[in-house]
């Protein structure tokens, strides 16, 4: 199989053809720039699927293809050049997530053709063009060999997100959310950026994988007790890890850079689906996991990075109960959900971490496409009080969507729950050694309840009772292109959770845990990127309670009993033909939860009521002080001038009186000086 | 001869187009101006040159002449070029180039002598680069100022007396202390120089430096002639708190004039700091490091402050050019290889980048007749094309990836992170804050102007822009994703010839 | 043998009476001739410092003097008239418009 990955550039390059395409002669194209997308991520998944068998058949690739630059850098620990390149490095992980990512984008391209083209859209060159965009600027992250090419990409997928969140640039809300996105981001990207110098700066190298990586180096740099740049090696591994955690916070929404992705929902549906929930909202916690060998060497950053995902999971899932539009409860549930991710790699879970992003990846894409035929059917009308009564008339539109709210929820034997337990159970042993973790443990137990709560608070608005408007009644019927992809995905929320059946393996003892093999290099690997090195990295202590078995089972039995309870409370307060809001119960707590805890509030107030206002003083600085100095220079001197200028009086027996007079006067001068008198 | 072949193309061109009729004279210039494209280009790929011209370098195109003796000292007809002064010849042979062609729709009185004094500034900016010796040099530089002078106050906009008479008093003024800094630097090295040829004042600097002059010591000489040098460059940059011609020269400049003030004449600061401060004076650098680095985190930050609190689009690109010069400073002053190559790559790639800018700023005046943020909304909805490059700009300054914008920045963090001046990453992190503040007033402006439901205060039709307008914009935005895609185009022969200068500094 | 000193207060004293005319009188015309008298006393010292040197450098000069004088003369009437059309008068006070 060593050819297969000679063709592992053309993943990312064929979407960039239809982007080009679809840019260029979209206009005259007959779907304007549908096919070629939908050609070039079919290729994409095919190419994907051939790494993934490449890799399944025991070989990985690491190159570089392409050097971007080079020079002399003298760096901390005393490497003296540095080469910025471009590489693919195809290891289990990446080799997953190009499927996934490619899949999901294939799907999304063909769903497009039933939710886009067939509503008399215009700029949809533009909008195709944005898709192949992202998915080959996504692709070429996931399988960058280094940090600087998944910087690059990372920024450009941050692109594709503000020119796609924008698409409806005719309104006044999506240009702004659009500019909210990219400014939040940014921010992280900000704190990124200074992680990937700094760490270039330091260990002379950006590869993740090899014995020149600065993983490596940082390891070898900690076990020498190295100071870099005047800390302790292990505190400087920590502060750049955190820094470039930054970008990975802004990215996949986590607290407290969560506020753009609720409005990053003014995209396009399928926008929200492929870029808002599936793929580049991942891209952060796919970094986290793509270095893990360096948060390894840190535990402090690793509780972090755990304890800000238990949060995020909570306190993402407490402001999806009261929202009222589709879109909006599913956006606060994707930034929850990555918050479990985060916490699952925080404790040192890297399996349960990836295992929860493939899934979520294929129930969460389901789920907003679901959302997107629900709109389809409601004439695009996305409050879920409008709605009801769905079920009987969009037969598939249900099934599917139902199967992704169980998932979402986390009922066995859907695909969220294995992962989403996992996950859990990883926490728990570290937490009962660590009290930090345990606390960030609690908070993503408690979400459990509420995930089930909205979730199916959102099913039996939409698709159960009676339907509350006339388009509710008479929904638009869906085409085939809108319900193969949730077919597909449907199915894959149902069965995805096989990959990893890690309970069942510690209770029954059997060994199908395929998923935990595969990102331990059983097939092919690359070496200290496996689970196994990670592991050997980890400094975290585990406990259990009585044995494993039972530790597994309470965990499990936990989530499930908080699942089965949320979803419980759903069906008791709004499986109603009539249901009625029960907003008012919550009393103050419900207005400060509908209000997003004032998160937004704060952070409009740090532009707008600080920012603005500071540059506004800089400018009146400027304009008075610094630029009055210089008018002032020009003042003083037009003001000395106009009474220097009254010599001049333009009588000619004046001048020539003053001529004689300044002869005189020199030859005096003169005179005295050289003493002839 | 190829550098006076360039020159006198463009000189010769100039005053051809003076004496054209005013209905050709933009297309006849454009044609003119092609030809310095086509030898700069040519000049780009036959450059056989290496190391630095100051230092021992192997000059290309070099040809040297006696020209006047002066008491002791020799002045020359002295030009060649290196590898930091090739790509910024390049740079402006284009960009002039393109100028022109932008300049078909806004200006439409006195075109002749317009276009004339276009190809006028370039013929002397070209001298700029390509000389080496001080006189040459000083003469060329000058005469930058005064066509452009007479380009913002003939063709500018309602204020454009005031803005046009502070732009040269203010440059004129750091010229002359620059010039008696430089002249009493070389009157301070004795009988080291016999010439005003920049090698020869280089090599005599880095090997024994002044000897002392008008009751000044020989390092207290020196460090008065670089603080004086420094103040005289950094007017030109600019760097705050000097700044305050530009934006008043930038909102009234027609666009073309505002192109070639961004892209070309804002960098002749950068390079002449290059040259001078940062070429001769290895130990001054190293002794104000920080005070130069702090001055350098204020302009990028302050800059965009501003920026961020303007209304004019003009005013915003204006300010945010202060800000990208900051960069500059900060890789200049990080004298690392990726530093010093960096900021010199920021030179190129902000030349092409806010000459974009500033263009499809002025396409968009051209349509509405205004430029306040306030006054417009939904442009996007009218003029798709020329929005799009908009934008494409205004994430090339945001230093988006695969740009150019990018590379330079990353480079000059790069190199200022690990710089060996005290605090050096506090000072590089603190300056990179800018890229935050750059999408911020970008986007924020892009989003009131140009998105939105279609809104025009002034009563005009808006309509797509005619292609000659938008030609310049596409190449400019191909040179910068190539320049982006591919830094080794011209950063290898950058710090071909930056290594040289930081060699010098172990001296 | 009239010695030089002599020569130089002659040019003196008509240079003096040219400068007084310059300084006090109004009229354009006599200005006029008052230039040509200082003008004339540089002549006097120039053919009189060539005397007593023995060579020919200064009369040579003072040839150019008188020629400059000439054309001077010329340039100075056409003013004069210049003066005279758009003022009516030839009193060199009036005129001040060519100052700030």
């Amino acid at each position: 199989m060593e050819g297969a990955f000679s063709y592992a550039p053309a993943i990312a390059a064929f979407p960039l053809v239809a982007f080009v395409v679809a840019l260029a002669f979209g206009k005259w194209l007959p779907k304007k720039g549908a096919i070629p997308g939908i050609a070039a991520t079919a290729a994409s998944l095919l190419f994907s699927l051939w790494m993934l068998v490449a890799v399944a058949s025991g070989e990985t690739y690491h190159e570089t293809l392409y050097e971007w630059t080079a020079g002399e850098a003298a760096s901390e620990v005393g490497a003296d050049g540095i080469a910025f390149s471009f590489g693919l490095l195809i290891d289990p992980l990446s080799a997953l997530m190009l499927v996934i990512v490619s899949l999901v984008a294939f799907l999304v391209h063909v769903f497009s053709l039933g939710y886009m083209n067939a509503e008399g859209e215009t700029g949809l060159p533009r909008y195709y063009a944005g898709l192949g965009l992202f998915t080959f600027s996504m692709l070429a992250f996931v399988y960058a060999d280094n940090l600087l090419m998944a910087f690059m990409f990372f920024e450009l997928v941050g692109l594709c997100s503000y020119l796609l969140i924008g698409f409806w640039f005719r309104t006044r809300s999506a240009p702004s959310a659009a500019k909210k996105a990219f400014l939040v981001t940014r921010f992280g990207d900000y704190f990124f950026l200074i992680g990937v110098v700094a760490i270039a700066a330091t260990f002379g190298t950006l590869q993740f994988a090899g014995d020149q990586s600065f993983v490596a180096a940082a390891e070898t740099a900690i076990d020498d007790g190295a100071t870099l740049f005047g800390f302790d090696a292990e505190t400087w591994v920590t502060i750049t890890g955190l820094l470039v955690l930054g970008g990975v916070l802004g990215k996949s929404a986590q607290f407290p850079f969560h506020t753009w992705l609720p409005d990053a929902m003014e995209g396009p549906t399928t926008v929200s689906a492929l870029i808002h929930a599936a793929t580049m909202v991942a891209a952060g916690v796919y970094l986290v996991a793509r270095m893990f060998g360096y948060y390894a060497l840190s535990p402090t950053a690793l509780a972090i990075i755990a304890f800000v995902g238990g949060f995020t999971a909570l306190f993402a899932a407490t402001m999806g109960v009261v929202k009222d539009d589709i879109k909006q409860v599913l956006a606060y549930s994707t930034i929850s959900q990555y918050g479990y991710m985060m916490l699952g790699l925080g404790v040192g879970g890297y399996v349960a971490g990836v295992f929860h992003l493939m899934n979520h990846a294929f129930f969460k894409a389901l789920l907003f496409l679901g959302a997107g035929a629900v709109i389809i059917l409601m004439h695009h009308e996305q409050d879920m009080w409008k709605m009801g009564g769905l079920k009987d008339k969009a037969p598939v539109t249900y099934w599917t969507f139902l199967a992704g709210a169980l998932a979402l929820a986390g009922i066995i034997p859907f695909s969220g729950f294995w992962s989403k337990d996992e996950i859990l159970y990883d926490a728990i042993i570290v937490g009962l050694e660590e009290p930090v973790i345990l606390a960030a443990y609690a908070m993503g137990l408690v979400a459990v309840f509420f995930t089930g709560f909205y979730t199916f608070r959102m099913v039996f608005l939409t698709f159960h009772g009676e339907p509350r408007s006339e388009a509710a009644e008479d929904p638009h019927p869906v085409g085939w292109s809108v319900k193969f992809p949730l077919i597909v995905l449907g199915l894959l929320a149902l069965v995805a959770g096989v990959a990893n059946l890690a309970p069942v393996a510690k209770l029954a003892n059997v060994d199908i845990t395929f998923l935990e093999h595969w990102l331990d290099g059983e097939y092919g690997a690359i070496e200290g990127l496996t689970y196994g090195a990670y592991g050997e990295l980890l400094a975290y202590e585990t406990g259990v309670i009585g044995t494993e078995q039972q530790t597994v089972l309470i965990a499990a039995g936990l989530s499930l009993l908080l699942a089965f309870s949320g979803a419980g409370l759903a069906w008791k307060l709004y499986n109603a033909p009539e249901p009625v809001a029960h907003k008012e119960r919550l009393g103050s707590a419900g207005t400060v939860v509908e209000d997003n805890y004032y998160q937004d509030e704060y952070q409009v107030w740090l532009a707008e009521g600080v920012t603005l206002p500071l540059a506004r003083v800089a400018d009146r600085f400027d304009q008075t002080v610094i630029d009055g100095l210089v008018n002032g220079v020009s003042s003083a001197s037009l003001f000395s001038s106009s009474w220097v200028k009254r010599i001049q009086t333009g009588i000619v027996t004046n001048y020539a009186a003053l001529i004689v007079a300044g002869f005189v006067a020199l030859l005096l001068g003169l005179g005295l000086y050289g003493g002839w008198f | 001869m190829m550098i006076e072949a360039l020159i006198a193309v463009a000189l010769v061109g100039a005053l051809v187009t003076f004496v054209a009729p005013n209905r050709v004279a933009g297309k006849l210039a454009f044609a003119i101006s092609l030809v310095p494209v086509a030898l700069s280009l040519w000049l780009f790929t036959a450059f056989d040159g290496s190391g630095n011209a100051l230092l021992d370098g192997t000059l290309a195109f070099e040809s040297h002449y006696e020209w006047i003796q002066l008491g002791e000292y020799t002045i020359s007809w002295f030009v060649g070029l290196d590898g930091i002064s090739l790509p910024l010849v390049v740079l402006t042979t284009i960009l002039t180039s393109l100028a022109i062609m932008s300049s078909w729709t806004p200006i439409d009185e006195r075109e002749s002598q317009f276009y004339g004094l276009v190809l006028f500034i370039e013929a002397s900016l070209i001298g700029v680069f390509a000389a080496l010796d001080f006189f040459l040099w000083f003469i060329f530089w000058e005469a930058v100022l005064i066509p452009m002078y007479l380009l913002i106050g003939i063709w500018g906009g309602p204020r454009r007396k005031y803005a046009a008479i502070k732009f040269f008093v203010y440059t004129n003024v750091a010229s002359l202390l620059m010039f008696g800094a430089f002249i009493a630097l070389v009157f301070g090295l004795g009988d080291a120089v016999t010439s005003f040829a920049l090698p020869e004042v280089t090599d005599a600097m880095l090997n024994g430096g002044p000897e002392g002059f008008f009751g000044l010591e020989g390092t207290t000489l020196a460090s008065v002639v670089f603080v004086a040098l420094f103040i005289g460059f950094a007017v030109k940059v600019p760097v705050v708190p000097f700044h305050t011609w530009l934006p008043d020269a930038h909102v009234e400049a027609p666009t073309p004039a505002s192109v070639l003030l961004a892209g070309v004449l804002l960098k002749m600061g950068t390079y002449a700091l290059l040259r001078f401060n940062f070429t001769m004076f290895p130990d001054q650098v190293e002794a104000y490091a920080v005070p130069i680095a702090a001055i350098a985190v204020i302009s990028v930050i302050y800059g965009a402050m501003l920026a961020l609190a303007q209304t004019d689009l003009k005013r915003i690109v204006a300010y945010s050019s202060v800000s990208s010069m900051g960069y500059v400073i900060l890789g200049l002053i990080a004298y690392t290889q990726f530093g010093v190559g960096g900021a010199t790559f920021q030179m190129v790639s902000h030349g092409l980048i806010s000459g974009l800018m500033f263009m499809a700023v002025g396409v968009i005046y051209n349509a509405t007749h205004t430029r306040l943020v306030t006054d417009m909304s939904g442009i996007a909805d009218r003029m798709p094309v020329a929005v799009g490059i908009l934008v494409a700009g205004a994430f090339g300054y945001m230093g988006l990836p695969l740009m150019s914008g990018f590379a330079a920045e990353y480079f000059i963090f790069f190199g200022a992170f690990g710089a060996d001046f005290a605090y050096a990453p506090l000072f590089t992190g603190l300056a990179m804050f800018g890229i935050v503040l750059v999408a911020g007033y970008l986007l924020f402006a892009l989003q009131r102007t140009v998105f939105g439901p279609y809104r025009l205060e002034t009563d005009y039709e808006v309509s797509r822009a005619p292609l000659h307008d938008l030609a310049p914009m596409f190449v400019l935005l191909g040179l910068i994703i190539a320049l982006g895609v591919a830094p080794d185009l011209i950063f290898e022969m950058i710090t071909d010839a930056v290594d040289p200068i930081l060699e010098g500094g172990d001296l | 043998m009239i010695g030089v000193e002599y020569y130089v207060l002659l040019s003196m004293a008509v240079f003096s009476i040219g400068l007084v005319g310059v300084l006090t009188r109004r009229n354009a015309l006599t200005f006029l001739m008052s230039v040509e008298l200082m003008l004339n006393a540089a002549n006097i010292n120039l053919i009189a410092f060539a005397f007593y040197h023995g060579n020919l450098t200064g009369q040579v000069f003072a040839l150019f003097t008188m020629a400059l004088a000439a054309a001077e003369v010329a340039v100075g009437l056409g003013i004069i008239l210049v003066l005279y059309r758009n003022f009516r008068d030839i009193d060199v006070t009036v005129p001040t418009t060519m100052r700030w």
